[in-house]
């Protein structure tokens, strides 16, 4: 069964360094509320939600189902959630509309960083016999991708601080973002990243719907319809890698149809300076796509919802007629381990 | 509104892993001052070694020695060590490619400066004085100047080779319940147990968590409830649980307090084990200086009937 599947509605909180006053459902529910009244829809006319988070961020086990508590998941309903990025539960969530099983899904995601030490904590997703024994961070993994790429004539430290400012700066038109306008490039947090070519660590929600056919006209003026979706992963081991590259990227974009016709709008998930050169690389945009109007993952960069807020901001620019095929690109893992890749389009207006 | 709680919270586990036959003869190698790779179907050299092939998923086992010695492949200089790392001085992180290798080890590189060290340069191990079979065996990689090292002859075979590792793990939270959580802890300390009221069902829920979950509604509204409740549902716990003080059996039980739409959980105390039921009526006891009820004890009044609290199990 083939059927059209489009994003028709996007809602995100902002994205602030810390949110104490909030619990995980405390801060998602105004996003789910707003996500659900952009298309009218309660919480029981939607047909499938899945979600994506971690307890290790915030140290909260099992939060992911007190999480449910916001969405009114009883009597219970059709839901499912995965340990990685909102973008990946909004794969499943398609996945599902395809089978006809469901005409209507609601996809969110939440991480809430501040309670913990993020550059640690993210040591506990590596190879547990080889590497996560040596505590080696985020931002050390990053930037030893970010040398290779220096090393090899990709960039160069002044390159990389201008993707920084660049982010920055479009970010003053977004009201979500947690960086906004001139910030210092800093000293180094691992050489040779400094402080400006890293993202910040911050607490945020987003949510989009998504419908299938008619439903979805239904719902939305001009649907952000999904041409084309894919995610790739590459090797765990980062010696095995070509960090200069991003295969998996490049393959899940292949597959997702990007380069059938040029894209007018890309939203990248490039939490590190660096990683946005790599990215440009694999998927080939020049200088006639618009990257990142949203100031991207270097402007606010919440855990487990950056690359579903890239799905998000590239289907909200269709909606308001801004773009007519848009790429979102989300990642996950140290130095891009994986990656999905989607297409969005709006009908001719 | 008043300040929400917080409090230092420590999540510290031992990961106790098995090892497969290539994880275990790289790690008993480290321990015996060897380094062995593994080799693909396509002749490549895999260091450190995996189990299976990353690109052709063949089965891999073929263990091969290659040289504490290498090259830098990439760097990144680390002025502020974490705890946890190999190094507590500054040192660079580096991706190396042992001498008979085609793939690079993440390890400490020992270096006086990030002006010492480039993409490049030869580096070999510096192996720790107290060695158990873990990757930690290596300390760090250090500056060398020269041919690739002798290789000791091993043929991957060792006695008493390490089945398993120990990875302590340890990761520290500043935790906050949030506001609903907060407003019912600091009620307890006041010995009064304060649930929320969902606007849209009116249901009171006890604890609140600040959503309601058949409505998905935010709870605001504080409503006292109890103290005293009813025994919807119970069990009798006949294990000793480690490091509490409580004589087994005794029972655990489902409340609903009275006011709330939700049971909580309590032991129930004051009474034989063996005489609890459902229905039966209770109230809290209280213990100098505790936050929460010690347990709840029978208020001797009549019990509730089924009608009263069927909604509730």
């Amino acid at each position: 069964m083939t059927r059209d599947i489009a994003v028709v509605a996007f809602a995100q909180t902002d994205v602030l360094r810390t949110t104490d006053e909030l619990s995980e459902v405390e801060m998602l529910m105004p996003v789910l509320h707003s996500v659900l009244d952009r298309t009218g829809l309660k919480t029981a006319d939607i047909g499938f939600t899945c979600s994506g988070s971690s307890d290790y961020l915030a140290g909260r086990a099992f939060s992911f189902t007190l999480a449910l508590d916001g969405v009114g998941a009883w009597p219970p309903i059709s839901e499912s959630h995965v340990e990685m990025d909102g973008a990946w539960a909004l794969y499943e969530a398609w996945t599902k509309l395809l089978t006809g099983d469901a005409d209507t899904a609601l996809v969110y995601s939440y991480g809430k960083s501040s309670p913990g030490s993020l550059r640690d904590v993210l040591t506990r997703q590596l190879d547990p016999y080889y590497v996560a024994p040596l505590w080696p961070d985020s931002v050390a993994l990053a930037a030893l991708q970010a040398q290779a790429l220096i090393d090899s004539g990709d960039t160069d430290e002044r390159e990389l601080a201008a993707i920084g400012t660049r982010s920055r700066r479009v970010a003053t038109l977004n009201s979500r973002a947690q960086l906004r306008g001139a910030i210092p490039q800093g000293d180094y947090v691992v050489r040779p990243l400094r402080t400006g070519d890293c993202p910040p660590v911050g607490d945020g929600a987003a949510a989009v719907i998504l419908a299938a056919g008619e439903r979805a006209r239904d719902l939305c003026s001009r649907p952000a319809w999904i041409r084309g979706i894919d995610h790739r992963i590459e090797a765990h081991s980062l010696g095995v890698r070509d960090l200069t590259d991003s295969p998996s990227t490049r393959l899940a974009a292949e597959r997702a149809g990007v380069f059938e016709r040029p894209v007018d709008t890309a939203e990248l998930h490039a939490p590190f300076s660096a990683q946005e050169v790599v990215l440009r690389k694999a998927l080939r945009l020049d200088d006639s796509v618009r990257v990142n109007l949203s100031g991207g993952a270097l402007a606010a960069n919440p855990m487990m919802a950056a690359g579903l807020i890239r799905v998000g901001e590239a289907a909200a620019r269709i909606h308001r007629g801004e773009s007519d095929r848009a790429l979102a690109h989300a990642t996950s893992g140290p130095c891009l381990q994986q990656n999905l890749v989607a297409v969005l389009e709006g009908e001719p207006r | 509104m008043p300040e929400v709680l917080k409090a230092p919270l420590v999540v510290e586990f031992p990961f106790t892993r098995s090892l497969g036959p290539v994880q275990s003869a790289f790690l008993t190698g480290l321990r015996e001052r060897v380094v062995l790779g593994v080799t693909t179907t396509d002749g490549r050299t895999l260091v450190p070694p995996v189990e299976y092939d990353p690109v052709t998923a063949d089965d891999l086992r073929d263990l091969v020695e290659v040289a504490p010695t290498g090259t830098v492949t990439t760097w990144a200089w680390n002025h502020a060590p974490r705890r946890g790392q190999p190094l507590s001085t500054p040192f660079a992180w580096a991706l190396v490619r042992l001498d008979g290798a085609d793939t690079a080890l993440l390890h400490a590189l020992d270096a006086p400066g990030p002006d010492a060290v480039h993409t490049g340069m030869r580096v070999r191990i510096r192996w720790a004085e107290q060695r158990t079979g873990a990757i930690t065996d290596i300390a760090c990689f250090e500056p060398y100047d020269g041919d690739p090292a002798e290789l000791t002859g091993s043929d991957g075979e060792f006695a008493d080779p390490v089945a398993g590792i120990v990875a302590a793990a340890r990761l520290d939270y500043t935790y906050s319940p949030g506001r609903a959580q907060t407003a019912y802890i600091n009620s307890l300390a006041d010995r009064r147990t304060v649930g929320e009221r969902c606007p849209s069902c009116r249901k009171v829920y006890v604890p609140p968590r600040g959503a309601c979950p058949t409505c998905g509604v935010p709870t605001a509204e504080q409503v006292e409830v109890g103290p005293r409740g009813t025994v919807t549902t119970f069990c009798i716990v006949n294990i000793k649980a480690k490091n509490l003080d409580i004589e087994v059996p005794y029972v655990y039980a489902h409340i609903a307090l009275d006011g709330a739409d939700l049971a909580l959980h309590a032991r129930i105390g004051g009474i034989p084990y063996d005489q609890v039921r459902m229905g039966l009526r209770v109230e809290p006891v209280w213990t100098d200086g505790a936050r929460y009820p010690d347990h709840y004890r029978p208020t001797g009044e009549p019990d509730a009937g089924y009608d009263a609290y069927k909604e509730l199990l």
